[in-house]
């Protein structure tokens, strides 16, 4: 059966001659299985691709949140122009206290309280996919956002039990103990992905500010070896990296 | 002033689109500062044509993805600027939800459409495989494709998203293009066993 998927394969990758492909498509209309192996192959490329769509996504959705804020969209948008002017106003007095604020004490900002900003933007709530059935790992990130730690946890180890986890779920998993502040388990599940070859993955960063929240003798010291090893091997979020290493 | 002759695109777009046909490792970068570069227009949708920002988000996200297709396999030519080009699809893409939206259709997501995949098949092969895709419980499909295990499914995943086996060689760290085909062969087949165990 591989056999027909290599054969299958090679026509899809334009490999075949003339003569092979008036072959191939007659086999479809001839061989009802073939033509069954054929529908799987451009379902499977399908579905990967949707996949694969899914994760850029995610990716695209971590990056919006690490710029400014793009929107402001209640009330009523005829009357928005009047209540631009008003907010810019409002943001501009804002903006100078806060630049004051920064430059007489803000500065000061630990890497700890960075790290500590950085799960309060990043990881109050997961992103959760629609029309997903009860027990997936969906359903895992819902309880995960109504602040049902515990029940999420047991929603993600079970599937990472039943083996049809993936590196998301010891992210999640990962992520949930951080917020309950259980960092052993957090640094173990973050730790169990770094190697995997992947889209988007945090790992480095992710144990870097764990050893931050946890802040045992010789944690600061790890995390700043984290950070930098981020920075210097271009790793995922080497610019949040970079922005705490400067606070050091 | 020989108009024709006048470059449409900057040296930051040319470099994006340079690093997304590369498919190798740079890819991902480019992807990213090519969603970074135009993130504005989800703004501009929430505004214009009062969109949720959720809807904004999807709309201009399914916009990227669209583009990097395109650059991926070498559709995009360079006539116009790169705003313009993908403001073209950004808005094409903003008449399809709106059709989708008067239909009661209210995802704007990508549809499981394998169109582009039959389209170097010949019409009667089509109609067949086209009927046996459509059987086919995507829903299912998709679970399987995490019980594969992570390195069968991002194998899977680089293929389907336009890499070439020696793309993959190199990303994933495989000797040769030929140790990838196998092992991605093996992978369909290992999903295909999974996918028809149901």
């Amino acid at each position: 059966m591989e056999d027909n998927l290599e054969y299958i394969d090679a026509y899809f990758q334009q490999m075949l001659n003339p003569e092979e492909i008036r072959r191939f498509e007659q086999k479809i209309a001839d061989d009802p299985e073939f033509a069954d192996e054929v529908a799987f192959y451009l379902a499977a490329k399908q579905s990967s691709k949707a996949e694969a769509d899914q994760e850029k996504k995610e990716r695209f959705r971590e990056l919006l949140s690490q710029q400014p804020p793009v929107i402001n969209i209640d009330g009523q948008r005829h009357t928005r122009r009047i209540w631009i002017y008003r907010v810019s106003a409002a943001a501009a007095v804002i903006v100078c206290l806060l630049l004051a604020w920064y430059f007489f004490i803000g500065n000061s900002a630990s890497p700890r309280e960075m790290a500590e900003k950085y799960m309060d933007e990043n990881f109050k709530t997961l992103s959760v996919k629609m029309a997903t059935n009860k027990d997936s790992i969906e359903e895992g990130k819902r309880l995960y956002n109504a602040g049902q730690y515990d029940a999420a946890i047991k929603q993600f180890e079970s599937i990472e039990q039943s083996g049809a986890g993936n590196y998301q779920i010891k992210n999640y998993l990962g992520i949930v103990y951080l917020r309950l502040g259980n960092y052993e388990k957090a640094l173990q599940y973050f730790q169990a992905f770094e190697h995997d070859t992947l889209y988007y993955n945090p790992s480095v960063f992710y144990q870097a500010l764990t050893l931050l929240k946890r802040n045992l003798p010789g944690d600061k010291q790890k995390a700043k070896e984290l950070l930098q090893r981020v920075v210097n091997n271009d790793l995922d979020e080497k610019e949040s990296a970079q922005k705490m290493l400067k606070k050091w | 002033m020989n108009l024709f002759n006048k470059p449409t695109l900057t040296t930051d777009e040319r470099e994006i689109i340079d690093s997304i046909t590369q498919n190798g490792a740079g890819r991902k970068k480019g992807e990213e500062r090519l969603f970074n570069r135009y993130a504005y227009f989800i703004k501009e949708a929430i505004y214009k044509y009062s969109l949720s920002e959720e809807d904004a988000f999807d709309l201009y996200s399914d916009t990227i993805i669209s583009a990097i297709e395109k650059i991926a396999s070498g559709s995009f030519q360079g006539r116009s600027s790169l705003k313009t080009w993908l403001y073209s699809i950004f808005h094409n893409k903003y008449v399809d939800l709106l059709r989708k939206k008067t239909t009661n259709k209210s995802s704007i997501h990508h549809t499981l459409s394998i169109s582009d995949l039959l389209l170097q098949v010949s019409d009667q092969s089509k109609t067949i495989v086209q009927k046996l895709v459509d059987k086919t419980d995507w829903h299912i499909l998709r679970e399987r494709l995490v019980q594969v295990g992570e390195s069968c499914r991002q194998m899977l995943l680089l293929w389907a998203d336009g890499y070439s086996d020696k793309d993959i060689a190199g990303l994933m760290e495989y000797k040769t293009s030929d140790v990838v085909k196998t092992s991605r062969l093996r992978c369909l087949e290992k999903l295909k066993q999974l996918y028809r165990k149901t």
